[in-house]
């Protein structure tokens, strides 16, 4: 790939032709929303549709991994042409993931039709289901004819990540048990296919029949969810799996995964320039803050208190909240074409912060007019407890960002 | 910075009080020291840490159970250990070369290791031609094993395959053996290191066919070998592997005592009886540089394997007890700085295997780290054993480091700690389960981090690499010696020639009842390994048919 | 290094072995380092054939391939280098970590290799190596 095929407007073309290394390179600059950013997600837009986009997912242990890899075979056998999101959602403690996924789809990794993708999630949080939404869009583009979207866990990103499938699978181990009833957090709630891994294993009966169980308490819809029976390793109950979700998108078509895509250019380009001027921000680097979403008017910011951000008592000091308390208002407030300089700025301490915590810091807009913006910012602690509150002003200047 | 010693402080009748305090005193700063295993050592021992006669029935006489003296009444003095060294370069006349030197310089068995592509399952006409030979015998069929061990004496010389499932090396030897006339009753060797969890653990390069494929097959074989090679050793429980890895002596001796249970355990599934496989089960070891911790590891071994044979296997005669093992000087211990300090190195393991009680032992070459050793280091590593046996008379007197209290101490630390790791084993079900999930992976894995974090910040001292360092002029290391292209392309054109001049027809006939027999719980497919062997088809010919029928071997990639 | 990273920035490494040599250990903690350095590591099992290392280079976009040798495997890194550079990789970094004697050392680098790492290598060293010529690896693929 010569220097000029890299320019987006030489990538778009090879990327709708199908072309890996084109399609490779194009998510790494969604991923980190290099220049180009706009004009490759406008021109993906009108080529949106054809692929079937399968969500997976189970908490750690359901067999998942194995469950993929079958599934992968079947696919191929099938004739189709798959491009595989894995989302690596290890330990936020580093910063660094191992991204084990793809391994585990063993031989199928080397096929030809096959194309994979490994997400860390790690940084991305609330942004987590933006930019895997973003990957799952260009490999539709791509012209895969299935795009699957591989995550662990039933939690609350789980759930926002599997919204931007047409079919949501969820893989029950047996003896799912009482955790059928503890999953509180709609993982099941939101399935489409329901199956139960490892069914050559004691307990898979049971579990299928709670299962069963918990879907009558659903609202009754057009689609009625099955429950299958899968073992994995021997490849058995696969191909009723692949016959289901086709049944599914028959039934449900793709429209409203369609619909539900957040990301207009505007949008876009507001998360990639506000991504830009927190990398570009020497104090926000020094303390350690990270921006993980914004669009216009926008900003989340997060940061994890570590031993030098701490006062004399032990808790967070103020001035590391105020400071990003004020990173959110001031990414948000330029978030869109202007420069923007602060010139007002309240806080209030509600409670306190202690290290090893994550703090975020989420800005929304108030109001804004041609000369002044009005914004508030909110501080919570990871367990959602409300640290601070932050009202701030801006001055609009009539100079743009590069 | 001595301190004036204040007399009040000594004023004590007790002798170790006494001791303790004047150590106190004059230690200034002491440092808490731990070994590999993580078991805390005390500058002192005495009387009280161990009790010779309150502990005599632990501590036993050498032959008798529990076996911590040494598994023989005579151990070195009546026999010395089998000085095996492993070699393996080349094309198999290279490899005889090299062999017949190496006995007349004093080895006393033979030990071949194979070519990595071999190892990998393939023949030499698919592999990289770059890779030939660089680091083992590239023998793919039963000729090339013929010349490979050209001039030996088959029923007089041990002979210890380095060949993972499904074990062609020895059906090579055994087809080898049948042309020159001699009886299989009279072979005697090891199928060394055909332990395959250890292989699916920690050292990957073994690992070919899939798990349950691979469990059945060593079942197969171990069921062949003691029926029809009755002097061989088809079970060699690897603890090596796992060390070599990053797991602590402690973790290692506990995971292959693990394995060697789950091994044992699937013959008595399949009827067999422990009092007649158990005697040929050994044990292939690493043995590091922490001296007095790998002496005082394989007294614990050998205490524990006496009563979980009994008590667990169920066995009845005294020699299913014995925990025989061969030892490894550990590879991961050189460094390719100052390469000439390798030497001093594997002298102290060497000792430690000895008065550990090794039946046979390997030394490495002080270049290991470098490249495949030299013929040079080689015969320094030869050497290393004829002077501690001889000049330094080390076998003289069996158990020497007994009634040490340090060493009975650490023997009773290790061998806790070894229970510690074996219990988590068996909650985890068993070896094969615990394996299966990546448990022992990720254990070792751990370990083996921690290893390096303590080398990298200095806490663990590795001389000339964080320490003692000094700039080395790179000519004087010694320079690699890799096997002749020509030779090699030889061998390659010898090798077509072979495979278009054979019988087709036996070739199919042998590779299809093999195939069948994979299918077939009744059948035997070593025995069929053996018949492919005979009729003959290639190593790569057999691995990929069993590969075909019982699946590829992947390994999990567990950071 | 760490928190202070912005996630766009973090390298992703692949850590990896080709050839036929089996020993993992040296390459399994360096990719539990490089993880603890803040970095994105795909780590994957030994004996990967060289065109499934470009493809999964392709696809994942990676800035740095670590191939670890022990035996002597390295002696095929000059063809997967090839491969790359085929595949229009040029900007992927290959560095090559383990046993490699003092002669094959320069055939490496003139082959395209950019360091070689040899054992007593301390991780850290390793990490700041790789840290230091992403951005540049990055800079190049986003040039116009």
């Amino acid at each position: 790939m010569s220097r000029t095929d890299t320019a987006p407007t030489a990538l778009l073309p090879r990327l709708l032709a199908g072309d890996r290394a084109a399609i490779a390179r194009v998510i790494s600059v969604l991923e980190q929303g290099a220049p180009g950013t706009a004009e490759l997600t406008a021109g993906i837009r009108p080529h949106l549709g054809h692929a079937h986009v399968i969500g997976i997912t189970g908490a750690p242990g359901a067999g998942k991994s194995t469950l993929i890899h079958a599934l992968l075979g079947e696919l191929l056998a099938r004739g189709r042409r798959i491009g595989v999101v894995a989302v690596d959602p290890s330990s936020p403690i580093t910063g660094g993931a191992v991204l084990g996924d793809r391994v585990r789809m063993g031989e199928h990794g080397a096929h030809p039709n096959v194309f994979i993708r490994s997400v860390a999630s790690r940084g991305h949080m609330g942004g987590l289901s933006r930019s895997t939404g973003q990957i799952v869009d260009v490999l539709d583009a791509a012209g895969f004819d299935t795009v699957i979207v591989e995550t662990v866990g039933a939690g609350q990103s789980e759930v926002e990540i599997m919204r931007i499938a047409d079919t949501r699978v969820v893989a029950c181990p047996p003896g799912l048990g009482d955790d059928v009833q503890a999953i509180k957090a709609g993982i099941l709630e939101i399935a489409d296919l329901l199956v139960v891994t490892k069914a050559d294993l004691p307990g898979a009966e049971a579990t299928a029949r709670e299962l069963k169980d918990m879907l009558q308490l659903r609202r009754p819809a057009a689609w009625t969810v099955p429950v299958l029976r899968t073992v994995g390793t021997k490849g058995e109950g696969v191909a009723a799996l692949v016959d289901q979700a086709d049944a599914h998108c028959k039934a449900t078509g793709k429209a409203k995964r369609l619909a539900a895509r957040p990301a207009t250019a505007a949008e876009t380009s507001s998360d990639a320039l506000v991504k830009r001027l927190a990398a570009a921000d020497p104090f926000v680097r020094s303390l350690g803050i990270a921006c993980v979403d914004a669009g216009p008017g926008r900003a989340r910011v997060t940061l994890t208190l570590r031993e030098e951000h701490l006062n004399f008592n032990g808790s967070c000091h103020g001035g590391v909240i105020f400071s990003l308390a004020d990173t959110a208002f001031g990414l948000a407030a330029n978030s869109r074409k202007h420069i923007a300089a602060g010139i007002d700025a309240h806080i209030t301490y509600h409670v306190a912060a202690k290290g090893g915590e994550t703090l975020t810091a989420t800005a929304e807009e108030v109001s804004r007019s041609r000369k002044l913006a009005v914004y508030r910012v909110e501080v919570r602690r990871g367990d959602g407890q409300i640290v601070s509150g932050f009202t701030g002003t801006v001055y609009i200047s009539t100079a743009t960002h590069a | 910075m001595n301190k004036p010693l204040d007399p009040s402080l000594l004023d004590t009748r007790d002798p170790e009080q006494l001791w303790q305090r004047q150590y106190a005193q004059e230690i200034g700063r002491d440092r808490a020291i731990s070994n590999r295993s993580g078991i805390p050592i005390q500058p002192l021992y005495t009387a009280h840490d161990f009790d010779p006669a309150a502990r005599a029935g632990d501590l036993g006489l050498p032959g008798q159970p529990p076996y911590t003296r040494g598994i023989y009444a005579t151990m070195h003095r009546g026999r010395t250990w089998t000085q095996r060294q492993l070699i393996g370069l080349g094309t198999p006349a290279d490899y005889n070369e090299r062999l017949l030197a190496l006995l007349a310089q004093g080895t006393t068995a033979v030990s071949l290791i194979p070519c990595n592509s071999v190892f990998r399952g393939y023949d030499m006409d698919e592999s990289h031609f770059e890779l030939l030979g660089t680091c083992g015998a590239v023998i793919n069929t039963a000729e090339h094993m013929d010349r490979a061990l050209a001039g030996v004496d088959l029923a007089r010389t041990s002979c210890a395959m380095n060949d993972p499932s499904p074990f062609t090396l020895l059906a090579f030897l055994l087809a080898t053996a049948r042309k020159r006339g001699v009886n299989w009753s009279a072979i005697s060797g090891t199928s060394n290191q055909s332990d395959y969890l250890s292989h699916y653990v920690a050292n990957h390069m073994f690992f070919r066919i899939a798990l349950p494929g691979v469990r059945r097959i060593l079942g197969d074989h171990i069921e062949f070998c003691n029926r029809e090679v009755p002097r061989w050793n088809p079970m060699s429980v690897v603890g090596q592997h796992m060390q070599q890895a990053g797991a602590t002596p402690a973790e290692a001796v506990a995971f292959t005592l693990a394995s060697a249970i789950q091994n044992a355990e699937d013959c008595i599934a399949r009827g067999m009886d422990p009092d007649q496989f158990l005697p040929r089960f050994t044990f292939f070891f690493d043995v590091s540089v922490s001296f007095f911790e790998e002496v005082a590891k394989f007294r614990a071994a050998r205490r524990i394997w006496a009563r979980v044979t009994r008590e667990r296997l169920g066995a009845k005669d005294p020699r299913s007890c014995r925990f025989k093992f061969h030892a490894q000087t550990s590879g991961v211990d050189l460094t390719r700085q100052q390469p000439l300090n390798n030497i001093a190195r594997v002298t102290v393991q060497a000792m430690a295997g000895i008065f550990g009680g090794l039946q046979s032992l390997h030394t490495d070459a002080y270049d290991e780290a470098l490249s495949c050793p030299s013929e040079f280091g080689a015969r320094i590593a030869v050497a290393t054993q004829n002077i501690l046996r001889e000049e330094a008379h080390l076998t003289d007197v069996i158990d020497p480091l007994g009634g040490s209290f340090y060493v009975e101490k650490l023997t009773d630390q290790m061998q806790a700690e070894i229970e510690r790791v074996m219990k988590i084993v068996d909650d985890a079900g068993g070896m094969y389960e615990a394996v299966e999930s990546g448990l022992v992976q990720r254990m070792i894995g751990e370990s083996a981090l921690r290893f390096q974090q303590a080398v990298d910040c200095g806490e663990q001292t590795v001389v000339g690499v964080n320490a003692y360092q000094v700039d080395e002029d790179p000519r004087a290391r010694p320079i690699n010696t890799r096997p002749d292209p020509e030779a090699m392309r030889a061998h390659l054109a010898d090798f077509a020639r072979f495979k278009s001049q054979r019988s087709q027809a036996d070739v199919a006939r042998a590779l299809g009842e093999l195939a069948r027999a994979a299918n077939d719980p009744n059948d035997n497919i070593f025995g069929r390994v053996v018949q492919a062997a005979e009729a003959g088809c290639t190593h790569g010919e057999i691995c990929a048919t069993l590969r075909r029928e019982l699946g590829f071997g992947h390994v999990q990639a567990i950071v | 290094m760490n928190q202070d990273m912005n996630q766009e920035m973090r390298p992703k490494v692949l850590i990896t072995k080709i050839g036929f040599d089996g020993h993992d250990r040296g390459s399994r903690v360096v990719a539990a380092a490089l993880r603890d350095a803040g970095m994105e590591v795909i780590y994957t099992p030994p004996w990967q054939e060289i065109a499934a290392v470009v493809k999964l280079a392709t696809e994942e976009d990676v800035d740095v391939i670590g191939i670890s040798s022990l035996a002597t495997d390295h002696l095929i890194v000059p063809k997967l280098v090839v491969a790359l550079r085929d595949a229009g990789l040029d900007d992927t970094a290959v560095i090559v970590g383990g046993i490699v004697p003092d002669e094959d050392e320069q055939m490496l680098l003139d082959a395209g290799v950019s360091r070689v790492f040899h054992p007593g290598s301390p991780l850290q060293d390793i990490a700041q190596y790789i840290l230091n010529i992403t951005p540049a690896i990055r800079a190049r693929r986003a040039a116009v």
